[in-house]
């Protein structure tokens, strides 16, 4: 299982990059970071929602409210130009640590 | 006989009795809650089961009642960060406007003297500090968060008084004011105090608002 730290701080570039791939919404893109995790990036659904709201009074995000297949009212979130050039400064960082990890890992293996 | 309306209806009281009263929330949750129910249903799992599934997963109302607080806390730190970008462009302005007619001596600064025209200049450069050091919104970051808030929030006082002991103590005595009505680089001195308080107050309230608003785990 991941730790609820590393879970938070992914949070962000992951709905901002499941985001540049087209408008979706709360329970799309818990569905996809599970499909994506094998389920191990555990998120508490209800917690997704403070944290889009959140991205959304930064100006990262917008919200429209549209109609599921079901007809039910549903709302969908896209990304704003502000979220994208997050979503790049987040990929750098990410790609960064990364990196030196993945360095490091395979200094112990030579 | 399981109701499953009558089970989402007693779970959206829950939800409004623990807080999550406004309607944008509450009804993306339900929206939510639905669609986990109808997916548990599809995958074989029985109405009961898939409802009290679908309201674990969705996660405790007072935890989510938290997360929501914080994002209004946001919402008033931008607002704050706001009005403080008004007010420096507002100070910026009005400093200029001082300076301007102090420097060229226009209207009632015409026949000011030297020293007059220096006490003024200095009162406009004594207030771009304290606005400076009130809309900083710098303070010290070792403490409580309690104690941080409350000297941000009465750091404006301080200047305040600050500023009330230089017009009395040094400015008045070295003879830098002038008695009203021939006040005429004196009353921005007095304009000091307010302007301490007003930016000191709106520097901490934006520190105040501004923390803890760190991401929380979804």
């Amino acid at each position: 299982m991941i730790r609820k730290e590393l879970v938070a701080a992914s949070a962000e570039p992951l709905i901002l990059s499941l985001l540049a791939k087209g408008e979706s919404y709360g329970y799309a893109i818990i569905q996809e970071v599970k499909a994506r995790s094998d389920g191990r990036l555990q998120w508490t659904d209800g917690m997704l929602y403070p944290v889009l709201h959140r991205m959304e009074s930064r100006g990262l995000i917008k919200s429209r409210w549209g109609e599921s297949e079901t007809g039910r009212k549903r709302k969908y979130y896209s990304l704003k130009k502000d979220g994208k050039t997050a979503m790049a400064r987040h990929h750098e960082q990410w790609s960064l640590v990364h990196s030196v990890l993945a360095g490091l890992q395979k200094e112990q293996y030579v | 006989m399981f109701d499953l309306e009558k089970s989402i209806a007693g779970w959206r009281k829950q939800m409004l009795a623990a807080g999550i009263n406004t309607p944008v929330p509450l009804e993306e949750l339900e929206n939510h809650l639905r669609d986990e129910i109808e997916q548990q249903l599809k995958s074989g799992t029985n109405a009961p089961l898939a409802f009290e599934a679908a309201v674990q997963e969705i996660g405790k109302a007072n935890m989510l009642k938290t997360e929501f607080e914080k994002v209004d806390e946001t919402k008033v730190a931008r607002t704050l960060k706001q009005y403080r970008a008004v007010m420096v462009a507002c100070l910026g302005v009005e400093s200029l406007f001082w300076t301007t007619c102090l420097l060229l001596k226009i209207g009632r600064f015409s026949e000011i003297t030297a020293v007059q025209q220096m006490s003024g200049l200095a009162a406009v450069a004594v207030m771009i500090l304290l606005a400076g050091i009130g809309l900083s919104g710098h303070g010290p970051v070792s403490l409580s968060r309690r104690v941080r808030d409350l000297i941000c929030i009465s750091r404006g006082r301080l200047l305040a008084l600050l500023g009330v002991w230089f017009f009395f103590y040094v400015a008045e005595p070295a003879g830098f004011l002038f008695i009203l009505p021939k006040f005429d680089g004196g009353p921005l001195w007095l304009m000091l105090p307010p302007a301490g308080i007003l930016f000191g107050f709106i520097g901490g309230l934006g520190k105040a608002t501004s923390r803890e608003t760190a991401m929380a785990a979804p």
